[in-house]
C-alpha cells in the first residue's frame, strides 16, 4: 500500500506539464537515435550531460530514461527495414524483422515489435515498481562492505561473462578503473596520476570517454571496415496492421521474451543481448511454425523485441536501488545522478522519493507515448534512414567534438577525445568489449571508497569481507561466475576425452 | 575463411600495451605518499591492484596471441580489407579541428570537420557536404550559444553574431 501511495505521489510529479515535456523529448529523442545506426543511448545521454547540470534533475533524469527504453523501440525499425541493426540489443531482431521485410511484411513486422515493446515496457515497470521498495528494504542493511562485495560482482558479470572472452572483457573493466584513479584521491586530497599536467586534476570527464569510444572510436571503424557496401533500405509496402494470425502468434512470445528480460536486466549481469539470444532460441524451438524460421517469423521478432525492452527497464532496479550500473547507458545515467550530487541507492528513496517515484511513474507515460510515436508515426522515422552514411557521420562528429571542447572550451579535451577515439577503434577492431571502460571508470571511484570504508571500520582487517555474511555470500557467487564456467568447461572435456 | 596464424603481432601488441600500462601503474604508485593514519587504508592500496589486474591481463592475452591468437574473435570480412585512407582523412579532421577551433572559431573549424568526415566517407559530392556543414555549423552555434548560453569561439565572425 505504501508503494502505491509513493507511486502515486510519483505520478502527480510525472503528470505535470513541465515533465510531460521532458518525457516526450526524451522518449522522442530515443526513438530517432535508436533509429540511426551509429548513434546510441550512451552516447547521447553523455553528449546531453553538460547542457542540462543546471535543470531540474527530476527533469532531466525522465528525459535520460526515456532516451534509454526510447532507443529499444527505435532500434528495432532499424533492424527489420535495414540489414544493420541500430542497436547491439536488436541483432536477433535483424534477423528474422529484415526477412520478414524482404518478403514485403515490414508492417507486421514493425507492429508486433512496437506493440511488443509496449506490453514488456510496461510490464517491466510494473514490476519495477514492486521490487524497488523490497530490495531497498534489503539494501538498508548494507555496509561498506556489502556495497564493496555487490560492487565487484557487478564488475565481475558486466566484464568476464557477457561477451566471447573473460580475458578481454577484464582488461577492459581494469582499463576503466584506471581512468577512473586520474585526479584527486577522494579521501586524502592526494594527486593521483597526473603526470604533472593541471588539466587532469579533476580526472578524465566521462562525456569525453563516452563520446570518444562510442563517436569517434566508432566512426573510425565503421569508415575504416565497413564502408564498402551500401546498406539496403527495405520498403514498407502494404498494410501495417498485424492479421489476426499475427496476433495469435505474437502475444506469447511477448509475455516470454518479458519474462526473459526483466531478470537479465535485473540482475547484475547487463546487457540486452543474451535474454534476446534466449528468447529467439525459445520461440524457434516452441513455434508451431519451424519452416518460417529463417525466412522471416513474426515469433522470432516478438520476443527478443519484448526482451530488450522488458531487460533495459530491468537494469534500472540495480541502478536505482543499489547504485549499480550493468550497461554503458546505465553507467552514464549513474554520471548523470552525480552531476547534482545524488547518489542513487536506497537512501535516495528516502531523500528524494518525489524524483525516484516520479521517474519510474513517468516511465508508464513514456511506454504509451513510445507506441503511439513507433506505431502510426512509423513512416516519419523511416525518413531517418535515408540520411545518407557520409552526413550522418559527419554530423556525429560536429556534436562530438562540440561535446568535449564545450565541458571547458580546452582544445585538451578534444586531444584525450581523439585518444579515447583511437583506443575504441582498435578496441573494436579487437573486439574488445568498451561497456566495461564506462562501469569500470564510473563504479571504479564509488567502489575504492566502500573498501577503503570497510577497511577504516574494520582496522585494517580484510577477513572483514568473508566475515560478513551478506558480503561472503556475494563474493562466493562472485568466484563462482568468474571461475566455474572455465573449471566446468574443463571438467567436461576431460569426460568428453574419457568417453570417447 | 583463411586459418589463423599461430602468431597475432596485433593483439600481441596490445597484450605488450596492457602490461606496460600495468607496470606503469604499478611504478607510479610509489610515487603517492601513503597517509599512515590509524589503521587507515591509503590512496595506494587500489592502483596496486589495478596495475597488477592489467599487467595480468596482459599476460594471458599476451599468451593467447602468441598459441593460435585471441580466443572466440568473430569472423569479419571486412575487417580483411582495411581502408586507411579514410581512416587518415577522418583522423585529419579531428586534429584540425582541435588545432584550428581557438583562433578560427567553432564555425569554420566544425565545417572543415564535417567536410573531411564525409569524405573519408567516400562522398563525391562536396558541394552538398559544403552546403549541409554550413548549415549544420551555424544552427548548431546559434542553438548553444544563444539558446543554452554556451560560449564557443566565434573566430573572425566575431561581432556578427
Amino acid at each position: 500500500m505504501e508503494t502505491f501511495s509513493a507511486l502515486l505521489a510519483g505520478f502527480a510529479v510525472a503528470l505535470t506539464p513541465v515533465n510531460l515535456v521532458w518525457g516526450f523529448v526524451g522518449v522522442t529523442l530515443g526513438t530517432a537515435i535508436g533509429v540511426l545506426p551509429g548513434v546510441g543511448p550512451a552516447l547521447t545521454i553523455a553528449l546531453l550531460l553538460p547542457a542540462t547540470a543546471k535543470v531540474d534533475p527530476t527533469g532531466a533524469l525522465i528525459m535520460f530514461a526515456g532516451i534509454y527504453y526510447g532507443a529499444m523501440f527505435g532500434g528495432s525499425t532499424t533492424s527489420i527495414l535495414l540489414n544493420t541493426p541500430g542497436e547491439s540489443a536488436t541483432i536477433v531482431t535483424a534477423m528474422e524483422g529484415n526477412l520478414m521485410a524482404k518478403r514485403g511484411r515490414a508492417g507486421p513486422a514493425l507492429a508486433t515489435s512496437a506493440i511488443g515493446s509496449f506490453i514488456a515496457g510496461t510490464i517491466a515497470t510494473i514490476l519495477l515498481t514492486v521490487m524497488a521498495p523490497i530490495v531497498v528494504d534489503f539494501a538498508l542493511k548494507f555496509g561498506p562492505a556489502e556495497y564493496f562485495a555487490v560492487m565487484v560482482l557487478a564488475f565481475t558479470t558486466v566484464s568476464a561473462v557477457l561477451g566471447a572472452s573473460a580475458a578481454r572483457g577484464l582488461a577492459s573493466l581494469f582499463f576503466g578503473l584506471a581512468i577512473g584513479l586520474i585526479g584527486l584521491d577522494s579521501q586524502t586530497g592526494q594527486a593521483r596520476f597526473t603526470l604533472g599536467i593541471p588539466e587532469l586534476l579533476d580526472g578524465i570527464d566521462v562525456v569525453v570517454v563516452a563520446v570518444g569510444l562510442f563517436a569517434v572510436g566508432e566512426t573510425l571503424y565503421i569508415a575504416t571496415y565497413f564502408n564498402r557496401e551500401a546498406d539496403k533500405l527495405e520498403k514498407m509496402k502494404g498494410s501495417i496492421w498485424m492479421t489476426k494470425s499475427d496476433w495469435k502468434r505474437s502475444w506469447m512470445p511477448w509475455l516470454r521474451g518479458t519474462a526473459l528480460g526483466f531478470p537479465f536486466g535485473t540482475i547484475p549481469a547487463g546487457g540486452a543481448e543474451i535474454p534476446t539470444f534466449l528468447s529467439y532460441a525459445i520461440e524457434k524451438k516452441l513455434t508451431k511454425h519451424p519452416d518460417e524460421f529463417g525466412k522471416g517469423a513474426i515469433e522470432g521478432v516478438a520476443g527478443p523485441e519484448a526482451a530488450n525492452n522488458a531487460s533495459a527497464t530491468g537494469t534500472l532496479v540495480p541502478l536505482l536501488t543499489l547504485g549499480l550500473p550493468t550497461t554503458a547507458t546505465a553507467a552514464i545515467i549513474l554520471a548523470a545522478f552525480q552531476q547534482w550530487g545524488l547518489q542513487p541507492g536506497p537512501l535516495l528513496f528516502e531523500t528524494q522519493p518525489l524524483l525516484i517515484w516520479g521517474l519510474i511513474a513517468s516511465m508508464y507515460t513514456g511506454n504509451v507515448i513510445l507506441l503511439i510515436l513507433n506505431l502510426p508515426l512509423v513512416g516519419i522515422w523511416v525518413k531517418l534512414l535515408q540520411i545518407p552514411r557520409p552526413l550522418l557521420y559527419a554530423g556525429i562528429l560536429i556534436f562530438a567534438t562540440l561535446g568535449a571542447y564545450g565541458l571547458r572550451n580546452s582544445w585538451f579535451d578534444l586531444l584525450l577525445l581523439y585518444l579515447v577515439g583511437l583506443i575504441g577503434f582498435l578496441m573494436r577492431r579487437y573486439d574488445i568489449p568498451v561497456a566495461p571502460v564506462l562501469v569500470g571508470m564510473i563504479l571504479g571511484p564509488l567502489a575504492e571508497q566502500q573498501f577503503r570504508r570497510a577497511l577504516a571500520i574494520s582496522q585494517g582487517d580484510l577477513t572483514i569481507f568473508v566475515r560478513q555474511p551478506i558480503s561472503a555470500t556475494v563474493l562466493a557467487i562472485t568466484a563462482l561466475v568468474l571461475f566455474g564456467p572455465p573449471i566446468w568447461r574443463r571438467l567436461s572435456a576431460r569426460k568428453a576425452r574419457r568417453t570417447g | 575463411m583463411t586459418a589463423r596464424a599461430a602468431v597475432h603481432p596485433g593483439e600481441l601488441a596490445i597484450s605488450l600495451g596492457l602490461i606496460a600500462l600495468g607496470s606503469f601503474i604499478i611504478y607510479e604508485t610509489q610515487g603517492i605518499a601513503e597517509t599512515q593514519g590509524y589503521a587507515q587504508i591509503g590512496p595506494r592500496l587500489f592502483p596496486y591492484l589495478i596495475g597488477v589486474g592489467l599487467a595480468l591481463c596482459g599476460a594471458v592475452l599476451g599468451w593467447h596471441a602468441i598459441s593460435g591468437g585471441w580466443r572466440h574473435v568473430p569472423l569479419d570480412e571486412g575487417r580483411e580489407r582495411p581502408d586507411w585512407i579514410a581512416f587518415g582523412v577522418i583522423s585529419a579532421g579531428v586534429v584540425l579541428h582541435m588545432v584550428i577551433i581557438g583562433w578560427a572559431g567553432f564555425i569554420l573549424a566544425s565545417i572543415l570537420l564535417f567536410v573531411l568526415v564525409a569524405r573519408g566517407f567516400g562522398s563525391k559530392r562536396p558541394v552538398r557536404d559544403a552546403v549541409t556543414a554550413i548549415i549544420l555549423a551555424v544552427a548548431v552555434f546559434l542553438i548553444f550559444t544563444q539558446g543554452l548560453g554556451l560560449n564557443l569561439p566565434k573566430g573572425p565572425f566575431e561581432g556578427v553574431f
